[in-house]
């Protein structure tokens, strides 16, 4: 007791000093060292969803990677992606000036540009095209890219031989006509059929190029740090002075957690972020912040077990997709920053028709089908779902509202969550017994994608034919598609193919996710396309 | 036993771990749903491809032949190539082991400094409104998920005062400087340290008090000697050996934590490499990163153990 009053007595000034130095610590602590700094005047700091891929385009993958890449090299064609993401973009000439495509459309002729030089000053010319498609397509090249053929397929699946003609022609035959043959050079994600300097190549091996991708691209390769920044820069010698970037440099940086990236965005520390929650997007207009969204080819596929006990009924499956109401989903779920979607054709590729519907949404309706075939008090089924990647954002929401819908006509589902790649894994095995339904965004500007996801070549174990859709017609019609002569042909194909497949319904789509960017006001020149990617050389702070 | 000796001794000890610690890293991937061949070909490509691409990375062989590849390859300081970006994993790992080794010293610093403070200013009051305000102060410190933490302190100091900087370690656009580093590196400091902070306090207050109980302390005071003078000279040199090895402890710990931190701040070390590499699900990275952490906690340990064997003359 004595002591316990004596060590009272002897804190109160102790107590205050005490007080003083933790304050003092306290102010250091938090007084730091310098204001934040801003990001220097015509530089661009990007934030995307994730860190990025390999820099080698023949052997590189995801959207965001080719988001990037598409600057640094080019093809012989480009699309215009600087009209906006309402607009079909045009097909423009790039390393190749003109083109002849013979009669029976199997022979392109790319006459090339002449005053074109790679980064390192290697000329652009028919040899180095040709370099570029042995390393993409020749198993026996010193130099052959060896995961290329595995990515690359959808590109090269008709490709008979090539040629230099010339020092400035360069032709491509192919074994059959692609009428998507030029759209595709265009495209990317899963390695890309653009032209890296064969003198870079040589000098660096296929080992070392990584860190030397040269290309003949608006921006040249500055730098690159796994996992902290890739930096790309003006290519003031840019052989279209039209196309020469107004931005400096632009600094890209991966950041995974959104809050991150939204509150470095408003910190400054970054001046344009991808794909924000969509719960945050008051909170960023609050601050200033410009969202920029727009049409995107991302859509959400529903594959349906075709072996499942209930599911093999068609009527059922019919049920499952009447159940869906996909307006209120688009609306309230995804806060309108997205587009209620209907069946196999993605949105803003070849074929789709914003008017089309597979099913209407009639829980009624889904009801009575589900009475007639044998299920007046519905069934258990789970459903498989992943959390996605990229600019896949809440999609365990997604499930649960669907959820809910399935439960009012009777189709009491379980969730299960996968993280992205150990569901793809399992895509590529088939749907598990006991699972109905599954779902992930797909969907891309050409159709190459189908060819993985609905002929009986990309049944299990192949990916992604994974709820057992056994119809040869379809792979037929696909090849038809990518044969015919005309872009109307082509749809026409296409919709064949979406019909068949809608009258089986063994896939259905439930909404098409909007491309969402959030951008500080001092931005200036940021377009979006109706791409997965699209034109960083507009964009400046000036 | 001399403090060389000692060390020595437990360096040896140590080695059955490590090697223990790298069958387990291996291993333990192995039972990890999912197949390298497809994540690095992806969904476009066929069966045939990725039987030969399986071939070609050697994913056929018996998983002891694997094994015993990688750890000779280990032993030469070469664990593979990254399956994501083609570059050698050492060469991607060491400088992040260097940023995260950074950001571990900058929690360290603040868990002793807070640690130390925080005890010496609790366990002379005991059961007074200071002491338990310690306590209760630990007590929220340790229960704090640190992610969450780290979007608080994000969003107060960084967004709302903008005292800080809210991810990286450098500025982007003009990087460079110490001052530049320590002033990233305050806040995700702090959000590793909170549960490490507590756990010292709590630790080393708890010692305080057996000391201060002590007969030895109830003479000192008899002779007069002032509750300071109690508390700096001896109640704080005994407590030292404690605080030593709860603190030295926490090294392994904190760099454990350093991978949630480096997440939320988007600090560019081991913990968001391990994340992207097992988001890319990038093998010989996950191996590479793991196995350090494990390196870590080892040499933590071990280093802590030599402090204390140093402080604490009953040991030797």
């Amino acid at each position: 007791m004595e002591m316990r009053s004596t060590a009272h007595r002897m804190t109160s000034r102790r107590r205050a000093g005490f007080a003083a130095a933790a304050a003092t610590a306290l102010a250091l602590v938090l007084g730091g060292t310098t204001a934040p700094v801003f990001a220097a005047d015509n530089t661009i700091v990007f934030a995307v969803e994730s860190d990025f891929s390999r820099l080698d385009p023949h052997a590189s993958r995801t959207w965001n990677t080719f988001k990037v890449l598409r600057h640094v090299f080019e093809t012989f064609v480009e699309e215009d992606l600087t009209k906006g993401p309402d607009v079909e973009p045009e097909l423009v000439p790039a390393l190749a000036e003109s083109w002849d495509i013979s009669e029976d459309g199997k022979s392109y002729t790319f006459h090339l540009r002449k005053d074109v030089k790679f980064h390192d000053g290697t000329p652009w010319n028919a040899e180095a095209a040709k370099f570029n498609l042995d390393r993409m397509t020749n198993k026996d090249f010193e130099f052959h890219q060896k995961l290329s053929p595995g990515l690359m397929g959808w590109m090269w699946q008709d490709l008979d031989n090539y040629e230099v003609v010339d020092e400035y022609t360069f032709r491509i035959n192919l074994k059959q006509p692609n009428a998507e043959f030029l759209r595709r050079l265009t495209s990317g994600g899963s390695g890309a059929p653009r032209m890296i300097s064969p003198t870079a190549v040589k000098t660096y091996g296929n080992d070392e190029i990584e860190q030397h991708p040269v290309g003949t691209g608006p921006f040249k390769f500055v730098e690159r740090v796994v996992g902290e920044k890739l930096v790309i820069a003006r290519n003031d010698d840019y052989w279209d002075p039209a196309r020469r970037p107004k931005a400096d440099q632009i600094v890209l940086r991966g950041i995974a957690e959104v809050a991150t990236r939204e509150l470095a965005l408003v910190g400054g520390e970054v001046d344009i972020i991808g794909t924000p929650s969509p719960d945050s997007l008051d909170f960023l207009k609050a601050q200033g912040i410009e969202i920029v969204s727009g049409n995107s080819p991302m859509f959400y596929l529903m594959w349906i077990n075709m072996k499942d006990p209930h599911f093999k009924d068609v009527r059922v499956r019919k049920a499952m997709c009447m159940a869906i109401n996909r307006d209120d989903l688009a609306k309230y779920q995804r806060k309108g920053l997205a587009t209620p979607a209907y069946g196999v054709l993605s949105p803003h590729g070849p074929g789709y028709d914003p008017a089309y519907k597979d099913c209407e949404y009639d829980p009624e309706g889904a009801k009575k089908l589900l009475a007639e075939a044998g299920y007046p008090d519905g069934f258990e089924t789970r459903m498989d779902w992943t959390f996605g990647a990229g600019a896949d954002v809440n999609t365990k929401g997604d499930a649960e509202w669907l959820q809910r819908d399935f439960e009012k006509v009777g189709i009491r589902a379980s969730i299960e969550m996968f993280d992205n790649n150990t569901f793809w894994d399992m895509m590529s095995n088939g749907m598990r017994e006991g699972t109905g339904l599954t779902s992930a965004s797909w969907g891309d500007s050409t159709f190459a994608w189908l060819d993985q996801v609905v002929p009986t070549t990309a049944l299990p174990p192949n990916c992604c034919n994974s709820g057992y859709y056994d119809n040869p017609k379809i792979d037929q019609l696909l090849a038809e598609a990518r044969g015919a002569a005309s872009k109307e042909a082509m749809d026409a194909k296409l919709h064949e193919v979406r019909d068949v497949i809608a009258d089986d319904m063994a896939f259905t789509s439930y909404y098409t996710a909007s491309a969402v960017y959030a951008v500080r006001p001092d931005v200036k020149g940021f377009v979006l396309s109706p791409r997965h990617w699209f034109d960083l050389t507009t964009i400046s702070k000036q | 036993m001399s403090i060389l000796s000692f060390a020595g001794t437990r360096l040896v000890y140590a080695i059955p771990v490590l090697v223990g610690v790298t069958v387990i890293v291996f291993m333990a991937l192995q039972l990890v749903p999912g197949d390298i061949a497809l994540t690095l070909l992806g969904r476009m490509a066929t069966q045939d491809q990725l039987v030969a691409l399986r071939q070609e990375l050697g994913l056929d062989r018996p998983l002891i032949v694997q094994y015993l590849t990688w750890l000779a390859g280990l032993l030469k300081g070469d664990i593979g190539n990254s399956i994501s970006q083609q570059l050698p994993v050492t060469k991607i790992l060491i400088p992040k082991i260097g940023n995260s080794l950074i950001l571990m010293a900058g929690s360290l610093f603040f868990v002793l400094v807070f640690g130390f403070i925080l005890s010496v200013l609790s366990a002379p009051r005991f059961r007074q409104l200071t002491d338990k305000l310690v306590v209760g102060l630990t007590l929220v410190l340790a229960s704090l998920p640190v992610f969450w933490l780290g979007i608080v302190l994000l969003y107060f100091f960084g967004f709302k005062w903008k005292l800080f900087p809210i991810s990286g370690m450098y500025n982007m656009v003009n990087p460079g400087g110490l001052g530049q580093l320590l002033h990233h590196m305050v806040l995700p400091a702090i959000a590793t340290a909170a549960s490490s902070i507590a756990v010292v306090t709590r630790v080393t207050r708890s010692r305080m008090i057996d000391v201060l109980g002590q007969p030895y302390i109830l003479a000192a005071r008899a002779r007069g000697l002032s509750r300071r003078k109690i508390v700096l000279r001896h109640a704080v040199r005994n407590t030292l050996p404690t605080f030593a090895n709860i603190g030295g402890l926490q090294i392994g710990y904190l760099f454990g934590s350093v991978i949630f931190t480096e997440i939320i701040f988007n600090w560019p070390g081991i913990g968001l490499l391990l994340f992207d590499a097992i988001l890319q699900r990038d093998v010989p990275v996950i191996q590479g990163c793991v196995l350090i952490v494990a390196l870590v906690f080892v040499l933590g340990n071990l280093i802590s153990d030599v402090i204390v064997h140093a402080l604490d003359p009953k040991q030797r």
